[in-house]
């Protein structure tokens, strides 16, 4: 029997610089653990995200993709938050019915102090990534197939 | 029909428009095609009738001048989403409303009787029947088992936003569990299933872009798709690019589609894109109580938000 060695998910974190993105620092500061999996990708305001992002991340093969913004009411521009929510639960929403796994897409609100709660965004969306397994959406048939037989 | 031709010509005739955007007959059979003309003669050759299937809206931002424009219901909606989103001025367009009665779906047509439509003599609507001559027999149908899947979901048949609206001919006839039933066959797939149907379906997809060359509300002068820098799709019609690129679309188009369904009617490898732009509609509706082009003044849907709406999808 060959030794299963658990799946580790991939992530990409777009975070707001304003919070999302300082949280995460103070969680690094503060010597607060949490998984490796997330790649952190620095963005002006949970606005700037385009739904092309998210497309784009999957394409390339990250298992999950995580935005974070500040809390309703703190977006540096006002309303940023708001239409990155818009876009996100359409995103999401139509994802799903075209055969992505909702769980591969995630949002947060994370202000700059709450280093806690980011780690604990980032431990909760990792294992749900991980219960939803590797992205295989973009692979073609035949790749498929030698991976699982692999 | 005379009741258009008319008005037609007494818009141009009378300085009111530079230009008429309707139908006349198409070269293949029962089909119409656009007509664009700034001649008074011209409006002789209008018609109305169940085969009108083009959103002329689409038109609108790419001519200049005053706009006479023939529209139906789902049509009057797309004018009123392009007028929100600044691409035409209201006081730019005469629209001229035609009380729709639902648009025959050929394809439905040459299944029911096993015919291509060149050997098809006349389709004749009755009321809520259409009858259709082959030679010398005749077949009858329920008007339900031809018209077009989006005409059986439509819910606004009759233009709201309009100048001039004409005489009703017929009325509607429609089913709306019908209209949903293709979209609901995906949904009683599992996610797994799904993105392999989709993904059959789009290795057919041969990016001829029909789909957004029909589409009133891709008016965009450099669409993503063409983007190099960075490049988000390629062009090469792989199955991976083709659905990125439609996925987008259906995004880009979400609070503006009004499920005329002409992309699906437009696509020669028959992707049933309306699967898509519908359930975007639905999505639309059911997450932010939206509905495209019904009201001129309201702003578009990405460009605004409620305080408290689509709670969940943030932790
Ligand atoms: S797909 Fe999007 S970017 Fe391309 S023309 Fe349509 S709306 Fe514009
Ligand atoms: S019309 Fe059909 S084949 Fe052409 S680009 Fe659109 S989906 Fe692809
Ligand atoms: S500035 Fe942080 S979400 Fe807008």
């Amino acid at each position: 029997m060959s030794e299963q060695t658990e799946f580790e998910p991939k992530l990409v974190g777009f975070l707001c610089r304003w919070c999302s993105y300082a949280g995460a620092d103070l969680a690094g500061t503060s010597r607060k653990k949490y998984p490796a999996n997330i790649r952190i990708v620095k963005i002006p305001c949970s606005g700037r995200i385009d739904p092309l992002f998210v497309l784009k991340a999957l394409r390339l093969g990250f298992d999950g993709v995580l935005v974070s913004g500040c809390h309703p009411g703190d977006c540096h521009y006002i309303t940023g938050n708001y239409r990155a929510r818009r876009r996100l639960a359409l995103t999401k929403k139509f994802l799903e019915y075209m055969g992505v796994d909702p769980r591969r897409i995630q949002a947060s609100w994370v202000s700059a102090s709450e280093a806690g709660k980011f780690t604990d965004v980032v431990t909760a969306v990792t294992n749900e990534v991980r219960e939803a397994g590797p992205n295989r959406l973009f692979t073609e048939e035949k790749e498929k197939r030698a991976t699982a037989t692999a | 029909m005379p009741q258009l031709q008319h008005e037609a010509r007494a818009l141009l005739e009378q300085g009111k428009v530079d230009y008429i955007l309707g139908f006349e007959p198409g070269t293949l059979k029962f089909s119409t095609t656009p007509l664009i003309t700034k001649n008074k003669e011209d409006c002789a050759r209008l018609v109305v009738n169940p085969f009108i299937a083009n959103n002329l809206s689409v038109y609108l931002p790419k001519l200049k001048g005053r706009l006479g424009i023939v529209v139906k219901g789902c049509d009057s909606r797309s004018v009123v989403s392009l007028i929100q989103d600044n691409k035409v001025a209201r006081d730019r367009v005469v629209i001229i409303g035609v009380p729709c009665a639902g648009i025959i779906d050929l394809d439905k047509i040459e299944q029911l009787v096993s015919r291509e439509r060149d050997e098809i003599d006349d389709i004749v609507r009755q009321g809520d029947r259409v009858a259709i001559t082959l030679g010398n027999g005749k077949k009858e149908f329920p008007l339900v088992s031809v018209l077009a899947d989006n005409c059986l979901a439509c819910e606004t048949p009759i233009p709201k936003e309009c100048d001039i609206l004409l005489d009703p001919t017929d009325t509607l006839v429609t089913d709306p569990s019908a209209g949903q039933q293709r979209i609901q066959e995906v949904e009683s797939k599992s996610v797994e299933e799904r993105w392999a149907f989709w993904e059959k379906q789009f290795e057919r997809c041969i990016r001829c872009y029909a789909c957004r060359s029909v589409c009133p509300v891709c008016f965009c002068e450099r669409c993503f798709a063409e983007e190099t820098e960075p490049q988000w799709v390629s062009p090469a019609p792989h199955w991976q690019d083709n659905m990125s690129f439609q996925i987008i679309r259906s995004l880009h188009v979400a609070g503006r589609c009004t499920d005329c369904g002409n992309c699906e009617r437009a696509c020669p490898v028959n992707i049933p894109l309306r699967s898509l732009s519908k359930k975007m509609v639905d999505l639309v509706d059911e997450l932010f109580d939206y509905k495209a082009g019904t009201d001129k003044s309201a702003l578009p849907l990405m460009a605004s938000y409620e305080a408290d709406e689509a709670e969940g999808v943030f932790r």
